[in-house]
């Protein structure tokens, strides 16, 4: 399964989102550091999610660094968060 | 959590108002998401000390553990921690950035901001 779908549906299990896209720029970095061949490095993602009401930026990213856990944060180079309640 | 690189980056972050952990230098930045953030401190007129983690492996592990916020580039105002890449940006977009340093005594060149802010819009 690509990246972007373990991404996807990890974060869907946790926040249940009216909205979520995930995206994959590896491209964009192509001769970056970090970029890999074929893509799978650099991920950007854009979530709508009740879950989100009321908390600080940092909370929103941290829970979704939680959500993603260790494991997933440690396979890829960059996640940019566009995150909405 | 009590080891050298621990007590190294609370040292940094306590005797310096803004501190930038970054990949590369406020010169010279190895990673475009560094670069950006040090891009809008430079462009701000900020003074800030800016902290290369890939000249040090013990402090860029150690800076993930004493935020407990995976990626770099990590930004410290008196001694607390503000965000990354993509929380800078919306901050300095939206003035909470000029806020934070306004409440924090940071000076700032608030032209720049706006400049910024309109070349955005």
């Amino acid at each position: 399964m690509p990246i972007s779908d373990e991404i996807r549906d990890a974060l869907k299990n946790v926040f249940n989102p009216q909205h979520i896209e995930v995206i994959d720029e590896s491209e964009a970095h192509r001769g970056h550091a970090g970029y890999t061949e074929g893509g799978g490095s650099h991920f950007r993602v854009r979530m709508r999610a009740d879950a989100f009401k009321g908390q600080s930026r940092l909370e929103r990213h941290r829970a979704v660094h939680a959500a993603l856990g260790p494991g997933l944060i440690g396979r890829i180079h960059a996640l940019a968060l566009e995150l909405e309640s | 959590m009590t080891n050298d690189a621990q007590t190294q980056i609370k040292d940094t972050v306590t005797a310096n108002d803004v501190v930038l952990f970054m990949k590369g230098t406020s010169d010279a930045p190895q990673c475009g998401f560094s670069s950006r953030v040090a891009g809008v401190l430079n462009y701000m007129g900020v003074a800030y000390k800016d902290v290369n983690v890939l000249a040090d492996e013990a402090i860029r592990q150690g800076i993930k553990d004493y935020s407990d916020w995976p990626t770099i580039p990590q930004l410290y105002v008196k001694g607390e921690f503000v965000g990354g890449c993509d929380i800078i940006t919306e901050m300095t977009l939206s003035g909470e950035l000029d806020q934070m340093f306004e409440q924090n005594g940071v000076t700032y060149d608030k032209d720049a901001a706006e400049k910024i802010r309109e070349a955005n819009a």
